[in-house]
C-alpha cells in the first residue's frame, strides 16, 4: 500500500467529498466544510483533505484563536494527525498573527497561505470582539435643537 | 514511499508491538470510474419486476365516434345512463386512459457485470479503504482511529467473546470508531416519498464495515454487530462492493480483525502470484508507480530535459497609477531602452557641430578659375 498522493486524493475527491457544499443559493459555487480549509473555497490549494501540509485557524476557547497544522507524516493515522496550539483571548491580535507566521510560513510550512492565515485570525477576532453601539446623533442647529425640546 | 506494515491495535484500544503486512490488493489502482460503474450495475441486480396491470386502463369498450361531431376522435365510452358515458378512453391523456408506454415486467432488471471489472473495482475499493484522507471525504467520522487500516487483533474475538452488542459496542469505543456509530445514531431520518410505504421508512448514514474471518474469529460477532445502527459485518472471502463502496463512492471505513488482514494476500493474490482462491486471477497494477504529480515534474530527470524559459518571468501589473514617461526616468526605460545610452552620453546636451562651417573664401575663386 503506498501512499496516495495529494494530486490523487484530489482527483479523486473534487467532485464527491463530505467537506464539499455547492448549492444552487451559493450561486453555484464551491465551498468547503473543511477545518483545515482558511478561506472555505473548495480548490486544490485550499483543500485541508488533499495536501499533505494544512493550516486551520479556530476560534479557541474564551475568546482565544486556535491553529491547527497538519503533520506531514501522520497521513494514516487519524488520530493524532494534527497539532493544535491556542493562542490565549489576552495575546494582542498582532503577535497572534506572527506566532502564526513564525510556527508555518517563516518555517517553510505552506508560506503561500501566509496572508490566508492572518485574515482568518483576524476575521476570528473580530468576530470575538463586542459590538460597538453607534452614538445616538446629536441634534445641530437652532432649528433641529428647537425640534428636539419640544418633543 | 510505502508503508509495508500496519499496527494490530489490541481489543483494549492500545497498540501492540505486532504488525502485518500491507496485502498486496492494497496497492491496487485505485480506479473511481471502474468503481463507479459497476456500482451501478451490481446495484441493479437486487430489484425485483414490477409492471402495471396488462388490462388497465383498456377494460372499456370505447370507439371512436369519428368525424362530424365536434368532439376529438379519440376513442369514447359507449352507452349511456352514467356520467363515464361519451367520456374518452384509453389514451394516455385520458383519465383513466392507459399510461404511456406502460411498464412490463419484461424490462431488463438485471446487468450482467464482467466478472474481471468486478474484482478489479473491489480491489480498487479496498486500496482506497486505506486512505484516511479518502474515509473523511466519504464522511466518517474516524478523528480518533488510532491507524488506518484499522486492524483489530483476532485475539478480541476469540472463543465468541464478541457475542453480545454491548461487549460489541464496548469494543468499538476502545478504538475510537464509536464516533461513527454516534454519526449514523443522529443522521436517522424519515426517508421522503413513497419509499416509506415500501419497507424503507428511514434513511441513515453508513458506518463501519467490520470484516472478519468465519474460520478464526467465528460467526458469533454478526449478531453482536448487527443491531448496532450503521454498522455492517462481511466475510472477508465474500466481500461485497455495495458495502465496499456504497452509493459507488470510494473509502469505506473497514475494521479489519488480524485473520481477516492477513488472509487477503490468500485470496486475491498479487500482481505476479495468481490468486490461491480465484482461478487464474492476477492482481491489476497501476499504468503510473508515482502519482505525485508535482514530485515528477520538479524531479531533476525531468528538469534537466527541458528548455530554458523564455523571456523570463513577465509579471502582470494591476491598476496602477499612469507614470509620466517624460518625467518619470524608469518609466521610460520601459518604453525607450536606448534611453539609457542616450543620457549616459549626454547625446541631448552635445552641440550638433562645432563652431560655424569655415569659410571658402579665395579657394574658391581660385578653384573656379582653374576649370
Amino acid at each position: 500500500m503506498a501512499t496516495l498522493s495529494s494530486d490523487l486524493i484530489w482527483e479523486i475527491t473534487r467532485n464527491t467529498s463530505s467537506n464539499l457544499v455547492k448549492r444552487k443559493t451559493g450561486g453555484g459555487y464551491a465551498f468547503s466544510r473543511d477545518p483545515l480549509n482558511l478561506t472555505n473555497k473548495y480548490n486544490r490549494r485550499n483543500e485541508g483533505l488533499v495536501n499533505n501540509k494544512a493550516i486551520g485557524i479556530a476560534p479557541g476557547q474564551d475568546g482565544g484563536v486556535t491553529l491547527i497544522t497538519k503533520k506531514n507524516d501522520k497521513a494514516h493515522s487519524p488520530a493524532s494527525h494534527t497539532h493544535s496550539s491556542t493562542f490565549p483571548n489576552s495575546r494582542s491580535t498582532r503577535k497572534i498573527y506572527s506566532s502564526i507566521i513564525g510556527s508555518t510560513a517563516n518555517r517553510n510550512y505552506r508560506a503561500d497561505l501566509r496572508k490566508d492565515a492572518v485574515a482568518r485570525a483576524s476575521a476570528l477576532r473580530k468576530s470575538q470582539k463586542p459590538v460597538k453601539e453607534s452614538k445616538v446623533s446629536k441634534p445641530r442647529g437652532a432649528k433641529a435643537k428647537a425640534t428636539e425640546e419640544s418633543t | 514511499m510505502s508503508r509495508p506494515t500496519v499496527t494490530i491495535i489490541s481489543g483494549s484500544g492500545e497498540a501492540s508491538k505486532d504488525t502485518l503486512p500491507v496485502p498486496n490488493v492494497f496497492k491496487s489502482p485505485i480506479r473511481p470510474d471502474i468503481v463507479h460503474d459497476v456500482h451501478t450495475g451490481m446495484n441493479k441486480n437486487r430489484r425485483q419486476p414490477y409492471a402495471v396491470s396488462e388490462k388497465a386502463g383498456h377494460q372499456t369498450s370505447a370507439e371512436s365516434w369519428g368525424t362530424g361531431r365536434a368532439v376529438a376522435r379519440i376513442p369514447r365510452v359507449s352507452g349511456g345512463g352514467t356520467h363515464r358515458a361519451g367520456q374518452a378512453a384509453f389514451g394516455n391523456m385520458c383519465r383513466s386512459g392507459r399510461m404511456f408506454a406502460p411498464t412490463k415486467v419484461w424490462r431488463r432488471w438485471h446487468q450482467k457485470i464482467p466478472l474481471n471489472q468486478k474484482r478489479f473495482a473491489t480491489a480498487s475499493a479496498l486500496a482506497a479503504s486505506s486512505s484516511a484522507a479518502l474515509l473523511f471525504a466519504r464522511g466518517h467520522n474516524i478523528s480518533t482511529v488510532p491507524e488506518v487500516p484499522l486492524v483489530i487483533s483476532s485475539t478480541a474475538f476469540a472463543d465468541g467473546a464478541i457475542a453480545k452488542t454491548s461487549a460489541a459496542l464496548a469494543l468499538l469505543k476502545s478504538i475510537g470508531a464509536s464516533g461513527d456509530v454516534e454519526r449514523v445514531k443522529k443522521s436517522r431520518k424519515v426517508r421522503s416519498g413513497k419509499g416509506k410505504l415500501r419497507g424503507r421508512r428511514h434513511r441513515q448514514r453508513r458506518g463501519p464495515l467490520v470484516v472478519y474471518n468465519p474460520d478464526e474469529d467465528g460467526k458469533e460477532l454478526v449478531k453482536a454487530f448487527r443491531n448496532l445502527p450503521g454498522v455492517e459485518t462481511s466475510s472477508v472471502y465474500s466481500l461485497n462492493l455495495l458495502q465496499l463502496a456504497p452509493g459507488g463512492h470510494l473509502g469505506r471505513f473497514i475494521i479489519w480483525t488480524s485473520s481477516a488482514f492477513s488472509a487477503l494476500d490468500k485470496i486475491y493474490g498479487s500482481t505476479t502470484e495468481p490468486s490461491a482462491l480465484k482461478k487464474d486471477y492476477l492482481l491489476p497494477s497501476a499504468q503510473m508507480k508515482n502519482t505525485d504529480l508535482s514530485k515528477i515534474i520538479n524531479s531533476s530527470d525531468i528538469q534537466k530535459v527541458l528548455r530554458q524559459v523564455k523571456g523570463g518571468a513577465v509579471s502582470k501589473r494591476g491598476v496602477v497609477q499612469k507614470k509620466n514617461p517624460l518625467k518619470n526616468f524608469q518609466v521610460q526605460l520601459r518604453l525607450n531602452p536606448y534611453a539609457a545610452a542616450f543620457s549616459k552620453e549626454k547625446l541631448g546636451q552635445k552641440k550638433l557641430n562645432e563652431g560655424k562651417p569655415e569659410r571658402v573664401g579665395e579657394k574658391f575663386e581660385t578653384l573656379l578659375q582653374e576649370n
